[in-house]
């Protein structure tokens, strides 16, 4: 047994950067006061359309809207296709997401570029060239046509379309979750005998998890709040953003804004999740 | 045993060493960073693949390239154990976790270890609260535990203070003994070379320039370069008899390699190492050389003084600081280098 000047017992606990609990600085300065003025005055702005909306709604307002007949079929619809979209998301673009991080793609540069085209492309846009891309009377259309299903004012549809507008965010946001996984550390497991499945699952994927966690709540508020693409390839079935659309358009502004709020509480508790979750997960590691 | 003879095609040079390390011995790789070393590491380990070579451990083909029938077991297949300068614990799991996380121990031996270490109070800690000293010594757990056929270590303590590399040095000196497992360090620093291997082998610029006994290779360097490498701090022409600067004289060992009071063929120098000088005139022990003190500053417990002898300048450690402009220093048993680098012996090179 050896023994030396070292102290045997773990060192006190870090000073914590993230997360709730953590200590808020001094305001030693008039700069400093300017600082955290003006950082609150963007916070308050950036936090304003929420408040505006807390305060134009009265309980009356929501019971009337959300209580006939078929009110909650948008929120249905938009939750079973944000579900089934995140499910895709998971399927198809991690591996992609995977392989781009470690590099396992020719030519990289390329794939990051047609990841941003999609990125950058207005969602109207992309709406407007999915309709000529998997509409009934293109080959993709005809082959669904063939399977008995429809990319047009479809639930597949309305998928589609938040795949569409969704993918990019996840797929990048995955990507910096890999890219910050230590190759070093998969190395190191396999040096201990895990062959590469298994170090994924037991290195790659808990290190990676928390940065996965945000991509996805990420991804998912996109497509809960997706309209650009919906609006013209999915106008059927109603999702909560073009059930607002038609209530704006139809009966005005007040009758709109309970949808809203809607929108807000069903896309709002997986992203705050997946930050607690993420911050309590740093938390853990630091001990 | 483990022997590895391979030739890696890096981007400057190409790597190219042949090494075989007996069950339970300990060899270093020494060298300049660049030199190649960790690349022969990673090719034992399969990390990277050799153009050409053999990779055999305990008489299993681990990698064989450049022939007919390419073998390459995959890292996780090798049994290897790689200890870096980076402890690489995994963040998310404790101690413990890390400890076993090769699944093949048990939680005795698990304890037992940890307490060998000094690391039983630490079970339960996450990686990030622990000291440096601490990460490397539950690394080192961790490729215990492993049970690894052969231990590979890259400059795993470089980061750590002196005294604390000393002490996991011979920790690891010990284990890989009691194991009786083939260990390979690799180091830029001599003294952890030293204190820890049985053989030494000098790298540079992909190749071994020489192999041999840690004592072997300081005292008999077989070129100029790897005295170099191995600390020798400047080199003085040796003079025929009678011509001022330095001169031959009789060795005090009976070294093979002194000049022994004959005379040298031009452009010969002797190698100064800074250890092996000794103040004052004496040639009974050695060659003498007599400088003009350009520099002197403490080091250590010593002097470290910079000498000029005609166009050669060394640097050499005394006892105390020179008192006079000019000194005479006795070079004990120096190496004798010819103009191409080679060493030379009483065999050939002198008349």
């Amino acid at each position: 047994m050896i023994r030396d000047a070292e102290d045997r017992r773990p060192g006190p606990p870090l000073p914590r950067r993230g997360g709730f609990g953590r200590q808020a600085p001094r305001v030693r300065s008039v700069s400093a006061f300017l600082s955290v003025a003006g950082a609150a005055v963007i916070w308050i702005a950036l936090l304003g359309p929420v408040i505006t909306l807390l305060t134009h709604l009265s309980g009356s307002a929501i019971a009337s809207a959300l209580t006939g007949p078929g009110d909650l079929d948008p929120l249905i619809t938009s939750l079973a296709a944000g579900g089934v979209t995140l499910a895709v998301l998971l399927c198809l673009c991690t591996p992609l997401s995977w392989m781009l991080a470690r590099g396992r793609l020719p030519l990289p540069r390329l794939w990051e570029a047609g990841l941003l085209c999609s990125l950058l492309l207005p969602p109207l846009v992309i709406g407007l060239l999915l309709v000529f891309m998997v509409g009934p009377y293109t080959p993709i259309g005809e082959f669904l046509g063939w399977l008995h299903q429809d990319a047009t004012n479809t639930f597949l549809a309305l998928v589609i379309a938040e795949v569409y507008e969704s993918a990019p965010y996840y797929v990048l946001g995955a990507q910096a979750a890999f890219a910050s996984v230590d190759t070093r550390l998969e190395q190191q497991a396999g040096l201990l005998g895990d062959p590469p499945r298994r170090v994924f699952r037991r290195i790659t994927l808990p290190l990676a998890a928390p940065g996965l966690a945000m991509a996805l709540a990420v991804a998912w508020a996109r497509a809960m709040g997706a309209f650009g693409a919906v609006v013209i390839i999915a106008y059927h079935p109603f999702g909560i953003p073009l059930q607002i659309f038609v209530t704006l358009q139809e009966t005005g502004l007040a009758s709109a804004l309970p949808y809203a709020l809607v929108l807000l509480v069903v896309a709002l508790p997986l992203p705050m999740a997946a930050y607690v979750w993420s911050a309590r997960a740093e938390r853990r590691r630091r001990g | 045993m483990l022997s590895a003879d391979v030739e890696v095609d890096r981007r400057d040079f190409a790597v190219r060493a042949a090494l075989s390390v007996a069950a339970g011995e300990r060899v270093a790789l020494f060298g300049p960073s660049g030199a190649g070393k960790t690349t022969v590491l990673e090719s034992i380990a399969g990390l990277v693949l050799p153009r050409r070579g053999l990779v055999e451990l305990g008489g299993r083909v681990l990698t064989s390239a450049g022939g007919p029938r390419p073998v390459a077991v995959p890292p996780y297949q090798r049994r290897i154990g790689l200890l870096r300068q980076d402890p690489g614990l995994f963040p998310h799991l404790p101690v413990r976790a890390n400890l076993l996380y090769a699944r093949s121990s048990s939680g005795a031996e698990v304890e037992a270890i940890a307490r060998q270490l000094g690391i039983d109070g630490l079970l339960s800690a996450m990686p990030a609260r622990l000291s440096g000293g601490q990460q490397h010594r539950v690394a080192l757990g961790r490729l215990l535990l492993a049970h690894c056929d052969a231990l590979l270590l890259d400059e795993p303590f470089a980061s750590l203070d002196a005294a604390l590399r000393r002490a996991l040095t011979a920790l690891v000196k010990d284990l890989s003994s009691e194991r009786t497992v083939p260990s390979v360090l690799v180091t830029h620093q001599l003294p952890d070379a030293q204190a820890f291997a049985d053989r030494l082998f000098v790298m540079d610029q992909g190749s071994v320039l020489q192999e041999g006994a840690p004592d072997e290779v300081v005292l008999r360097p077989a070129s100029r370069r790897v005295a170099e490498l191995v600390g020798y701090l400047g080199f003085v022409p040796v003079a025929p008899p009678g011509a001022s600067g330095a001169r031959g004289t009789s060795g005090a060992d009976g070294s093979d390699d002194d000049p022994a009071g004959t005379v040298v063929a031009g452009g010969v120098v002797a190698g100064v190492h800074p250890d092996r000088v000794v103040p004052g005139a004496d040639p009974s022990r050695g060659l003498v050389v007599t400088g003009t003190v350009e520099a002197a500053r403490p080091s250590g417990a010593s002097w470290e003084a910079d000498l000029r002898a005609g166009d050669a300048a060394f640097t050499c450690r005394l006892p105390s600081c020179p008192e006079s402009a000019q000194v005479s220093v006795t070079l004990l048993a120096p190496p004798y280098f010819a103009p191409d680098g080679s060493r030379i012996s009483n065999s050939h090179a002198l008349t």
